[in-house]
């Protein structure tokens, strides 16, 4: 059994992701909100750190560094994503005609797979961080998903969770087999 | 509680029996469907000559109803009501239960400071009598509490097999003492549009609801019974009802539900997506489902009622059946979906009504911080307005609608209040929302002052 920590921003997805995430696992995740991720035990009693989306910015959510430099697997779901793209230098700006609820097209370039998924996102990754690879962008170019070169972080800005994305489970799978915990 | 009589009658005895209940007992009542309209839809289209066939009706346009007598117990509900003492009061498997849950109860689980107010948080209630029935097959049952006042049985017992002696009195308009007050102006309703939709834009919110209070100060004391019955037999729609709760006499006429658990087995039917029309056309029902800003609308707050019945449901059990389904209530076509679950063994209905309330459908996404931000762009307090009136027939079996579509006169003030909302997202119109929300407001307006 993998020990999952899902970290919750505030969001009304999140019991989404702790469904998805034991349909890919079989494990139950444990959910903390975000505000008592400091006080948890370190990411290093964890296999997986998951960190929800969640509204707003990622510079609202300072708590997350120590569990990005601890070297263990992190999964970033939409503002998860986000965050991580912010910790290593990359911008988050607002998308001009943001998408909320609505379904579109990823083509994955680390997966010989094209993906109908859900979208939620006012912002997005308009440069990204240092080491860090795309690896999925809708066909007009946006980024959808990414991975550090050499660290174990994942992220999707699409959400594999909604009802939206057609292959959810799949998404988290590849995502684990990414971070070499699957 | 025991059933002490069950007896057929003609479906069309069961309106005046409805207003006799409420005028010599006070009765609460939960209704759905009435007589001889449950097959019909020439009123939900207001006069227009539709076809049936064409008309999409309320999937769950059931025909029972039920309304409670002479209370036994009543418990008043506070933020600080312990959930033990909620399910203790609606534990007896023979005993239903009639209560609401306000929205400002929702707002204090999530830490948000409700404005003051004087609407209770929420009521439970059981009674000393409770009649059921159909209003299409014309069955009645009257069930007794061990309790109950021999008199109150032996009356409602003949009342029952005789038929009411009175045809209801037939609802006529009020009089006001002074102008219709509205919380929020056009202009500046659509200026909440406008913030609302800067907050999309920054990431705050995905979608949120904002509503607009109607307060009409009366002359005189309305008669809520007639004003009741008479929307229920004019406009029909699948969640009426009747709460007479100290000097607050409530007036639900909600078209949704919020949830439905029977043993185990969890629906919730959120709506979003709305169409109003004057003259009805079939194809108006594509106008609206191919909209993909109405779609959309309709996605999220499927997303979000997954997530909240997902906290009390097994790992694999949920899933959305029938999304963008559509039906006509109040010369307007709702777009709805179905989302399914299994209730956790651990977890009762009581839990799962309070930790998804408030439904979804009437604060938007995420929805702490769209909550706060509706607490800022809203002036008025909504009180009951967007909470929850249900029903426990026993511990096992609960049904719940969102109260919108949903009014009330105030004994103290002498005001009759009710609400309309509409959901707004970030290609919403701010003319077309509030056009659209004057157009659920409507129903209340025209019956009131005509």
């Amino acid at each position: 059994m993998l020990r999952i920590l899902l970290s919750d921003n505030d969001d009304s997805f999140t019991m989404n992701l702790a469904h998805l995430l034991h349909a890919a696992t079989g494990s139950t995740p444990q959910v903390v909100n975000h505000t008592a991720l400091a006080a948890r035990a370190p990411a290093a009693e964890q296999d997986l750190v998951v960190i929800s989306p969640g509204p707003g910015h990622p510079d609202e959510y300072p708590c997350y560094g120590p569990v990005l430099q601890s070297g263990r697997p992190v999964l970033g779901i939409c503002l998860g994503m986000q965050i991580i793209n912010c910790h290593f230098g990359g911008t988050v700006k607002a998308l001009a005609g943001c998408v909320h609820g609505k379904s579109d097209t990823v083509v994955m370039t680390d997966a010989d797979k094209t993906l109908t998924v859900g979208r939620y996102h006012s912002l997005h990754c308009a440069t990204t961080g240092a080491e860090l690879q795309v690896t999925g962008r809708t066909p007009r170019g946006l980024v959808m998903a990414l991975r550090h070169n050499s660290l174990p972080l994942y992220g999707y800005q699409f959400h594999p969770e909604s009802f939206l994305t057609a292959e959810g489970v799949w998404c988290i799978r590849h995502a684990l087999r990414s971070l070499h915990i699957l | 509680m025991r059933c002490v009589l069950c007896i057929s009658c003609d479906p069309r005895c069961i309106p005046p029996l409805l207003d006799f209940l409420a005028r010599r007992h006070h009765a609460d009542m939960l209704l759905s469907a009435p007589p001889a309209r449950a097959e019909s839809c020439a009123d939900v289209c207001a006069g227009s000559p539709a076809p049936r066939q064409d008309v999409p009706l309320h999937p769950m346009h059931e025909s029972e109803f039920m309304a409670g007598i002479e209370p036994v117990e009543s418990l008043h509900i506070t933020a600080a009501t312990p959930r033990e003492h909620m399910q203790r009061f609606c534990s007896n498997r023979h005993t239903p239960v009639i209560g609401y849950l306000s929205y400002t109860y929702g707002m204090e689980q999530y830490g948000i400071a409700a404005r003051e107010h004087s609407f209770p948080a929420g009521l439970l209630r059981r009674y000393q009598c409770v009649v059921t029935g159909c209003t299409r097959t014309g069955r009645l049952r009257l069930l007794a509490d061990r309790h109950a006042d021999s008199g109150l049985v032996d009356s409602l017992c003949r009342l029952l097999q005789a038929g009411s002696p009175e045809p209801p009195r037939p609802h006529t308009p009020v009089t006001a003492a002074g102008p219709l007050r509205q919380s929020l102006t056009r202009e500046e309703y659509q200026e909440g549009v406008r913030q609302t939709q800067r907050h999309i834009a920054a990431g705050d919110t995905y979608q949120l609801n904002l509503s607009i209070r109607f307060d009409l100060p009366l002359a005189t004391p309305p008669d809520t019974t007639a004003l009741f019955l008479h929307l229920w037999l004019n406009r029909p729609a699948p969640f009426y009802a009747l709460l007479h709760d100290g000097p607050l006499t409530i007036v639900s006429t909600s078209p949704e539900r919020y949830l439905r658990i029977s043993r185990g087995t969890v629906l919730t039917q959120p709506i979003k997506g709305t169409l109003a029309f004057d003259t009805w056309q079939p194809q108006l029902v594509h106008t609206l489902t191919s909209s993909s800003k109405e779609r959309a609308e309709l996605s999220m707050i499927v997303d979000l009622l997954r997530n909240d019945i997902s906290t009390r449901c097994r790992f694999g059990s949920v899933r959305v059946t029938d999304h963008c389904s559509t039906f006509v209530v109040d010369r307007l076509i709702q777009m709805y979906s179905n989302v399914h679950g299994i209730l956790r063994p651990d977890s009762t209905p009581l839990d799962l009504l309070l930790d998804a309330f408030p439904g979804g459908s009437v604060t938007g996404c995420p929805k702490l911080r769209t909550m706060q931000i509706i607490d800022r762009l809203e002036p008025h307090c909504r009180d009951l307005y967007c909470g929850s009136i249900f029903c426990f027939n026993g511990p096992d079996h609960l049904d719940a609608s969102v109260a919108i579509r949903t009014g009330w006169h105030d004994a103290r003030t002498g005001v009759f209040s009710w609400f309309a909302g509409s959901g707004l997202v970030t290609d919403s119109v701010p003319e077309n929302e509030y056009a659209e929300t004057m157009a659920k407001a409507r129903k209340f307006q025209e019956a009131l002052c005509p």
